[in-house]
């Protein structure tokens, strides 16, 4: 025996899930505001089918929904007697073909699976209009034909019509399940402070959640946690996770890290911590390469790492499209896995400093070797890399903030640097890490550079490249920023100075 | 009587694993194996190092500044990248060039980068080296290089010399080579290289003073072993970018 449940319009299909759940624990969805249900043994709780029907609507009714109930041997008549009539329908079992037969043809298009959305397809609206053509106008007269002859006219999509015309089930029903929570909750006799009780607390939570989520093969896309304070406020945080995981110390140390950072302002009288679920990992190592950190220990350490030195201090440095100096991004650390084992692949960017003869050497060298390993040769006993670069491109070590520094130049080139500061007491010696200044032995440029002079960031500058008396060789740069004296790119301790000149790092 | 105190000593070390690191009586390193050093991809480095750094030892880049440091750093980080290993950069003062980096050859995504933040240098450098034992108890890393090079000499004396005993700890044993940057040798381990460095910038200085141009730097590096099983040096010419 079979029910069918049709909500009116508006209805929430949460509310209709929950009100035919319980009745049945086999339920199956049919469409927002549609749902059939499995009433076998019923009977023998609430009696006949009609004080089921019965039961149904009033159950319903106490939610505050209006639904029509109609219950039938079959899914497929109790599914069209409910989009036929309202109220409660009740056909005895057998009897359905012969209930059904008055009912419109039009009623299949209602609960048929072929589609009938008219902007995908038109499939329904045909089939209908041809048997309209045919003179049919009650499912009684549908059904009534040869089921060969409808197979060869119309194919599989009219067999299938014409068995909901006679009511029979084109498939078993298949029970929706229900949606699984992914959460626990603690409520505690007394109140706690801080995060060394609350880590038990999440421990104890963390647990069971794993176990959860290693039993239906998940793992958490996103951790919540909820801490319901005794100001009657709710402390909420939600960590987005990098890869699905389950594991309980991880989670544990992530909440708590990231409760470290953004801790609550009150006792805590009620834990919770729910996870999105979301398909577990599938992880398949190489016997090639070596293998990267987990997700959850990767997660770990960055997390631990930004409650030491700060958010958005550690992580992958990125190049930016800008020809601002030392222009950078910071990204989250998240290695893509490598499949490549000491194949050290050509470097494009050292070719940039090197002369035409040294990447003509480097082509020569990577055509006479293209076997990837190690030699060992007549200089050295030890194993050497095949790829080896000749030259390395040299680096530069960069002042995040140029350091202010008293420059004296001739015709307009530097000739001695001080390191002292312009204006007495400006500046504090820890930004200087110990520079030395002195005469200028050498100097390279100006290397003229400007942009961004259309918004607050302009730079506009000349380079120096020079090398000092005692071996040290800087970069400098006398600041060129508009007639205003606005030195929008440099910090507040520089623009306090007034300085002109800038050590823009050191080449190292 | 002194040598069964020496023996009972050696034997203790033994037990708690310290023997390779306080007593003589070294076990011959097996540098053949490729996989047991981080090569620097530089023919002359990597064969006065006899292959590169060795894995699970603390090794040293010393020098003052213009001297190469950075440039055999970031070379450094290039080849253990560009060899699908991951690495970690303990930038003390936050001083890495990203365009230096990527000129090096450097497979950015593969890089965790540990920027420290504007303040005290006492405080930067406590940070820093928490940080370090962190990322080195995580493990998974190929090369992971503390860079302490800007800090002053002072800061640097002042720290005991039983940080770096609890850094060789920490890595001892693991795939990782630890890397430590600075003016001057700080850790001195036993097991690892230390090398220093000396450099001079090379300029155009045939050309007129308007075209003069800074060509590059010539590094000096000379390894300093306790244990003298490398001794060598070799020389290292590196070309300016003219993209940075």
């Amino acid at each position: 025996m079979f029910g069918a449940l049709y909500a009116a319009e508006g209805t929430d299909p949460a509310m209709l899930g929950s009100v035919a759940r319980e009745f049945s624990p086999r339920i199956e969805v049919c469409g927002p505001r549609e749902i059939t249900l499995d009433l076998s043994g019923l009977e023998r709780l609430f009696g006949e089918a009609r004080m089921i029907a019965h039961e149904l609507r009033r159950t319903a009714a106490d939610r505050g929904l209006r639904v029509r109930v109609a219950i039938a041997g079959t899914r497929s008549a109790a599914r069209l007697f409910v989009h036929d009539r309202a109220g409660i329908t009740v056909i005895d079992s057998g009897t359905e073909a012969e209930m059904l037969a008055s009912l419109p043809l039009s009623l299949l298009s209602n609960v048929s699976n072929v589609s009938n959305d008219p902007n995908e397809s038109n499939e329904s609206n045909e089939l209908l209009f041809t048997l309209r053509r045919w003179g049919l106008r009650t499912l009684g007269e549908f059904a009534a034909l040869p089921s060969d002859e409808v197979a060869a006219r119309l194919g599989t999509a009219g067999v299938e019509w014409q068995r909901l015309a006679r009511g029979e089930d084109p498939r078993p029903l298949v029970p929706a399940l229900p949606e699984e929570r992914f959460e626990q909750t603690l409520e505690l006799d007394w109140p706690i402070e801080g995060l060394e009780p609350l880590s038990f607390v999440l421990g104890r939570l963390m647990e069971p959640l794993s176990a959860h989520l290693e039993r239906r093969d998940r793992g958490a896309a996103v951790l919540h946690v909820r801490l319901h304070l005794v100001t009657r406020t709710v402390h909420e945080r939600s960590l987005q996770l990098p890869a699905p995981m389950r594991d309980a110390r991880a989670l544990r140390t992530l909440a708590l890290l990231d409760l470290e950072s953004h801790p609550p302002d009150a006792a805590i009288d009620r834990v919770t911590v729910a996870v999105d679920p979301t398909p577990g990992r599938v992880v398949q190592f190489s016997l090639l390469t070596r293998p990267l950190p987990s997700p959850e220990q990767l997660s770990t350490l960055t997390a631990r790492l930004a409650a030491l030195m700060g958010e958005g201090r550690c992580g992958s440095p990125e190049l930016v499209d800008s020809w601002r100096p030392g222009a950078f991004a910071m990204k989250p650390f998240a290695p893509r896995d490598s499949n490549v084992l000491h194949t050290h692949q050509p470097r494009p960017s050292t070719m940039l400093g090197a002369s035409r003869a040294q990447v003509e050497g480097r082509r020569h060298e990577g055509t006479e070797t293209k076997k990837i390993g190690f030699l060992r040769d007549s200089v050295s006993p030890w194993p050497v890399a095949v790829n080896a670069a000749a030259s390395p491109t040299v680096a530069l070590r960069r002042f995040r903030t140029p350091i202010p520094v008293r420059v004296h130049a001739e015709d307009g080139r530097p000739i001695r640097v001080w390191m002292d500061p312009p204006s007495p007491g400006g500046l504090r010696w820890t930004s200087r890490r110990g520079l030395s200044g002195g005469r200028i032995e050498i100097a390279a440029g100006p290397w003229r550079t400007s942009g961004s002079w259309w918004e607050s960031q302009a730079w506009n500058r000349d380079e120096w490249d020079v090398a000092l008396t005692d071996g040290v060789t800087y970069r400098l740069f006398r600041d060129r920023t508009d007639a205003h004296g606005v030195k929008a790119s440099l910090s507040a301790v520089a623009r306090r100075a007034k300085a002109e000149w800038f050590i823009e790092g050191i080449v190292d | 009587m002194a040598n069964s105190a020496l023996a009972v000593l050696e034997t203790a070390l033994r037990e708690r694993k310290l023997d390779r690191t306080l007593t003589t009586a070294l076990p011959p390193l097996e540098r053949s194996d490729p996989a047991a050093f981080i090569p620097f991809d530089l023919a002359a480095m990597d064969a006065v190092l006899r292959g590169g750094l060795p894995r699970g030892q603390v090794s040293e880049l010393a020098g003052p500044h213009s001297s190469g440091r950075t440039t055999l750093l970031l070379q450094l980080l290039g080849a253990a990248t560009r060899g699908g290993e991951i690495a970690a950069l303990v930038d003390t003062c936050d001083h890495l060039d990203v365009a230096s980096a990527s000129a090096a050859g450097i497979d950015l995504e593969r890089l965790l980068w540990i920027r420290g933040e504007a303040g005290p240098i006492d405080r930067l450098v406590d940070r820093a080296l928490k940080a370090l034992n962190l990322v080195l108890q995580a493990g998974g890393f190929g090369v992971v290089v503390l860079d302490l090079a800007d800090v002053p000499p002072r800061v640097l004396k002042s720290l005991p010399f039983t940080t770096w005993l609890r850094v060789q700890r920490i890595v001892e044993g693991s795939d990782t080579a630890c890397l430590l940057v600075g003016p001057e040798p700080l850790a001195r381990s036993a097991g690892g290289l230390t090398v220093m460095c000396t450099g001079q910038t090379t300029w155009n200085v045939d050309a007129p003073v308007r075209a003069r141009r800074f060509t590059g730097l010539e590094t000096e590096v000379r390894v300093v072993s306790p244990r003298r099983r490398v001794d060598g040096g070799a020389r290292i010419a590196a070309v300016a970018n003219d993209s940075q």
